[in-house]
């Protein structure tokens, strides 16, 4: 009981600093795209949080495998596969020199992540939710018994 | 604009017709100006009478040379049809003609009147346009903007075309008839509708146009249909029949097929216009007449935009003025920064000013206000160049400076490893840059220095109290280092003598290194280490692969098997991200990047070349450099590269009036923001291309403005802001964008956005949506026509457009986009691939159109004057035809020079010119200057092309004739046998001769000439048939999937 409480916690936070990082990204971009940034410091500061980020993802990906989270797992492996393939086609990274090329993909590309995590957010909301819910009320549940008290 | 009750131009004229007008046209029109006085004697006829022949047609703003002319006598003039424009386009644009001028000046006022022209609703009283369709010849004279109208009456009398009189004698016949009634009222007769078009007999006027009676010459009765240069907004008829080369079916006759004879062709109906637009070499176009709605830039499948060319060279006394606002600062719009240019307006008594970019009302600053007069001028204009020209360069304040002005800086980066000693280009660089050293620009303060790099980085300390420079040499390239980090960059003039007995000794002191490392990577650090306090130019002289410490390549090579696979553009981007990351360190930093590579071996210029690509730079390649036979050309044009003027540390923005943007930018450069190019060192010789989106769907504004700023250093150290304003129409009509098309500005963009495009996909796929575009542009023009006039199987195009087919040919067989594997080396492709990214419209043009001009004749003339240069070198059309077997001839595309030899060209010449081995194999000979007259003169002219053109240095290759052939049927061979591309192979084949420096397999005579021949004559063939065919294609698919779905 008290690991499942604890897991969803540490999803809960894993899943907010992904939403920070997203939205740094795209407030970077926005910056850059209305001339508050200059491309070499946008470009550096998106770069450096691009990997933490995949990492921190995969992890987030993968503990939902390992701990038999099914839904979870598949609801995030899309994203996943996604960064690995950028990885691997080593276009993860800002090119600084053509930003302004890519800027509308680049914002679109982090629009969509910034929503998807959106939506994990709220399911582990609400697991998280209904973790701690049943953590601490469940000794109410012991004693009252929701199934007799339907029957009855 | 000026304020709209004064045309400002035309309505003084009102009083005194011409004098007023000379401040604004004055330097245009100056060749006009003598003739006022005749002036007020052509009111009579105009407003009363309107008979005398074909004068009447001239525009009646310049009424005097025409009235001086009407006898058709006018041999004298034919060699200017130019002047009345620039005093007819003394108007504004889109000015109401003021009321109570003399009848005749309302016409003249509204010719040029663009956008309203066009429109169908029309004020013009239906009486006097009933009649007029039927001056069929002549329909439009008054409403066209350019004012071609006139030209014709030029032509009758000149002399190559007896034939063409009575054309043009008959067609004025029935306009006279109602030329009364038709100048008379002054309403504008500007909107002769585009329904006369179709009353067009074939008029032959379009065609006998003076300047290209030279071509036609030499081919006499091909007369290829060109219309005139000027004459681009003919009316349709002569578009679509006179110079349409109308049907291409296969067998035509290649020879009427339009060419580029005259080089580059700048449509001068921009200027014309709006006469205070910046000259085009800074600026074009790709239509002057802007679309006023999103559905009409879809329908315009061309690229829509503008190529910038800041800082081209001017001609002697064109120069652009330097003002200096001290006191006042820079007069620019409060809300879009616009700086003051001719086209704002003055208001309330010249204390505002109306910005006429975003028409927002700006105050006068004190000391710049100046009363206007009664037409709403301001009095002192003609001491304001600023409100006169389109081009003018203000003298920046301090407000503009992030830090002191820099000062001229050139580093060197020189490699010395084995094959660089080797090939003597270490020689000939620091021979050259001693030579420049004097010539350097802004003298006192230029600074200078110096590393070189095999395994190991030498620096050189310079430091003035020195007798000798001190070398150092580091090792550790991982970590690298400056060591005495002040005295590896010394100013010029103090270190004079340091940096001089380097020079003398660089050559010297690496004779016998043995290293064949090289360390570029962190060499390339070190340099940026150097200058990374001040910016400047760094020019590398890279001889081999960079094999050691960081930014190492591999030798990924060309790889036959990747070619037409997904993978096949890696090979043309850089492969290590080192490359990338240094060149944006580096524009940061300021720091533009020269790339000279001179390698025989697979380099890598996709990789090296990157660094010049963003950093505002040029590559130079030289493949397998040796400098007894390519040192002249690298001491051309690295002394060139040295001495041109510069504009350091520059940002440039390109703005315009609202509703459109520039969405993309393509070129050498990196965007510093949405909107702002860095240059680090730009100069004449880079253009820049734009792309326009619509942001509106619908534009409501007459007028576009454009303004191009280029903030900058000059080498002197003063901060200038150079400033190109120019104006465009809005148009409502598809068939006007194409009238005022500018072929050369399209192409440029093509070229790239096609380069671009193999830098993400195939070859194949680049030059295969180049040939769309231009496939459906020339459809959708053809479905513009095609119904009312019949065309069946015939290509239609805009007189504007007529060499873009061949262009666009020309360019998908150019280095950069031709064929595989085996068409070019990588190499060779990614630095031309840079070097056209960069090149100015001109250029870009000739390489890909070259001339070919024949000179055995005047060779053995006996005695020629030195001016008739320009009579001897008439370019031919690139047929084989134009080749004759006992010719010599010079093909010259801007790079380089082919010498063909014809086979049964006379002995003595080509000994009076080779010397003693003028037997031996062409390709082993090299082109000297011998004791005789001939080869005097043949110099002379290789010296004169030259000098036309100096970018680059033109190394003349010596080709004989059956060689030529044998080259030209293996590349026949090569590509398929029914490619219609014949023309470019034969460019190609002229290029691959010059490559290939081992001809081998010459002697083996497989080729017989008559194959070759046969080969030859089909080159012919153009471009077009591909397009027209396509053409047709898709229109019979169309056809028949209309019935199918029936």
């Amino acid at each position: 009981m008290a690991w499942d409480l604890i897991f969803w916690v540490l999803c809960f936070f894993i899943n907010i600093a992904l939403l920070a990082s997203s939205f740094y990204q795209l407030l970077s971009l926005s910056d850059l795209e209305a001339d508050h940034l200059n491309p070499f410091e946008a470009a550096t500061r998106i770069n450096s949080i691009v990997l933490p980020e995949f990492l921190l993802q995969g992890f987030f990906c993968l503990s939902f495998l390992l701990t038999w989270h099914w839904f979870m797992f598949i609801s995030t492996l899309p994203i996943t596969v996604y960064h690995l393939m950028l990885y691997s086609n080593r276009k993860h990274l800002l090119d600084v020199t053509e930003i302004f090329r890519d800027l509308n993909t680049e914002k679109k590309y982090r629009f969509v992540k910034l929503a998807v995590y959106l939506l994990l957010f709220t399911v582990v909301l609400f697991r998280l939710l209904s973790a701690s819910i049943f953590f601490f009320f469940a000794w109410k549940f012991e004693e009252l018994d929701i199934r007799t008290s339907l029957f009855y | 604009m000026r304020p709209s009750s004064t045309p400002f131009a035309s309505a003084p004229p009102t009083v005194r017709p011409f004098s007023s007008s000379g401040p604004v046209a004055g330097s245009e029109s100056s060749n006009f100006r003598p003739t006022p006085p005749g002036a007020p004697s052509t009111l009579t006829p105009f407003s009363a009478v309107g008979p005398s022949p074909p004068s009447r047609f001239i525009d009646p703003s310049v009424p005097s040379p025409s009235v001086k002319s009407v006898p058709p006598s006018g041999v004298p003039y034919q060699r200017f049809p130019t002047p009345p424009f620039p005093s007819a386009a003394q108007t504004p644009p889109n000015r109401a003609p003021p009321v109570g001028q003399p009848p005749f000046q309302p016409p003249a006022s509204h010719v040029s009147v663009p956008p309203p022209s066009f429109r169908p609703q029309t004020q013009v009283p239906p009486v006097p346009m009933g009649s007029l369709p039927q001056n069929a010849n002549f329909p439009e004279p008054p409403s066209d903007p350019s004012l071609s109208g006139p030209r014709p009456n030029f032509q009758p009398p000149f002399p190559g075309y007896p034939s063409k009189q009575p054309a043009v004698s008959q067609a004025p016949s029935p306009f006279s008839a109602q030329q009364g009634s038709f100048m008379a009222p002054p309403a504008p007769p500007s909107p002769f509708p585009i329904q006369q078009v179709s009353y067009g007999p074939p008029p032959p006027v379009a065609n006998n146009l003076g300047y290209q009676s030279r071509d036609q010459m030499q081919h006499p009765g091909s007369a290829p249909p060109i219309g005139g240069v000027q004459s681009l907004t003919e009316d349709f008829s002569s578009l679509s029949v006179a110079s349409m080369p109308g049907s291409i079916e296969p067998g035509l006759d290649y020879r009427t097929l339009p060419r580029p004879l005259d080089g580059d062709e700048v449509p001068s109906s921009f200027l014309e216009m709006y006469p205070m637009n910046c000259d085009p070499r800074y600026l074009r176009l790709s239509t002057s007449a802007i679309p006023n709605s999103q559905s009409l830039v879809s329908r315009w499948h061309l690229p829509l935009g503008a190529v910038v060319c800041p800082l081209a060279e001017a001609p002697e006394g064109e120069e652009v003025p330097v003002i200096n606002f001290a006191s006042t600062g820079i007069i620019r719009c409060r809300r879009c920064r616009t700086y003051v240019n001719p086209y704002v307006t003055f208001t309330d008594a010249g204390r505002k000013w109306r910005c006429n970019i975003c028409s927002l009302l700006n105050d006068v600053p004190g000391e710049y206000f100046a009363n206007l007069d009664a037409t709403g001028r301001r009095v002192d204009l003609d001491q304001r160049p600023e409100l006169i020209k389109g081009s003018v360069e203000f003298v920046a304040s301090t407000e503009y400076m992030v830090r002191p002005p820099m000062p001229p800086l050139y580093f060197f980066l020189i490699d010395v490893s084995i094959s660089a000693v080797r090939s003597g280009m270490i020689g000939v660089v620091a021979q050259t840059i001693r030579s420049c050293l004097d010539e350097l620009p802004g003298f006192p303060r230029t600074q200078i220095g110096f590393i070189t790099y095999d395994s190991t980085i030498h620096f050189y300390n310079m430091k003035s109290s020195l007798t000798q420079p001190q070398m150092m040499v580091v090792s550790d390239l991982d970590d690298i280092f400056v060591p005495l980090p002040d005295d590896l960059l010394v100013n010029l003039s103090e270190s004079r003598n340091v940096v001089e007995t380097f020079l003398d000794s660089l050559p010297s002191m690496f004779q016998d290194n043995v290293n064949v490392e090289s360390a570029f990577g962190s060499a390339l650090k070190a340099a940026f280490l150097v200058m990374s306090q001040l910016g400047g130019k760094l020019l590398i002289f890279q001889n081999s692969l960079p094999s050691l410490g960081v930014g190492r390549l591999k030798l990924r090579g060309d790889d036959l098997r990747v070619y037409g696979t997904d993978k096949e553009h890696i090979l043309r981007i850089p492969e290590d991200p080192f490359y990338k990351q240094m060149a944006a360190d580096l524009t940061k930093y300021q720091i533009g990047v020269n790339v000279y590579a001179f390698s025989d071996k697979y380099t890598d210029i996709a990789s090296l070349g990157t660094l010049a690509k963003y950093t505002g730079g040029q590559v130079y390649y030289y493949p397998s450099f040796q400098s007894d036979i390519h040192g002249e050309k690298l001491r051309h044009e690295l002394a060139r590269d040295l001495t041109r003027e510069t504009a350091w540390e520059a940002v440039m923005r390109i703005r315009c009036g609202k509703g459109i943007r520039f969405s993309s930018y393509h070129g050498n450069f990196m965007l510093r923001s949405t909107d702002l190019l860095a240059l680090p060192a730009v100069d004449c010789d880079k253009a820049y291309a734009m792309q326009l989106s619509l942001e509106e769907t619908l534009l409501t504004t007459q007028t576009v403005y454009f303004q191009v700023a280029l903030l900058y250093t000059a080498s002197c150290g003063e901060r200038r802001i150079r400033v190109h304003t120019a104006a465009a129409p809005v148009v409502t009509d598809l068939g006007e964008m194409y009238r005022q098309a500018d072929t050369g500005a399209i192409v440029s963009l093509f070229c790239r956005l096609a380069i671009e495009k193999t830098l993400t996909s195939k070859l194949e796929d680049a030059r295969n949506s180049l040939q769309l575009r231009i496939v459906k542009a020339l459809r959708e023009y053809r479905n513009l026509y095609a119904v009312q006039h019949r065309l069946g199987a015939r290509l239609i195009y805009p007189e504007s457009l007529k060499f873009l087919c061949l262009y666009g040919l020309a360019l998908s067989k150019s280095v950069p986009l031709k064929g595989g594997y085996a068409d070019a080396q990588l190499d060779e492709r990614c630095a031309a691939g840079f070097t056209m990214m960069a090149l100015p419209v001109k250029k870009l043009l000739k390489l890909l159109y070259p001339s070919l001009t024949r000179i055995d004749e005047y060779l053995l003339k006996p005695s020629a004057p030195a001016d008739d240069f320009k009579n001897i070198m008439k370019r031919l059309p690139l047929v084989a035809e134009s080749l004759d077997s006992r010719g010599l001839y010079i093909y010259d595309d801007g790079f380089r020079f082919v010498i063909w030899f014809g086979r049964m060209l006379s002995p003595d010449i080509a000994k009076n010119l080779l010397g003693p081995d003028f037997a031996a194999e062409l390709s082993r000979v090299s082109l000297t200057e011998q004791d005789n007259e001939m080869s005097r003169r043949l110099m002379k002219i290789l010296k004169k092309l030259r000098e036309s053109d100096p970018s680059y240095y033109q190394l003349p290759y010596l080709v004989r004739q059956d060689g030529w052939y044998h080259w030209l049927c293996r590349l026949d061979n090569a590509n398929t046998p029914t490619s219609p591309a014949k023309l470019m192979i034969y460019r190609s084949s002229l290029l691959n001769v010059v490559n290939s420096s081992a001809p081998a397999d010459e002697s083996s005579p497989g080729v017989k000439t008559t194959t070759g021949k046969k080969g030859f004559a089909r080159l012919g063939l153009l471009s077009m048939v591909v397009a027209s065919i396509s053409c047709l294609d898709v229109g019979q698919r169309q056809k028949t999937l209309k019935t199918g779905s029936a």
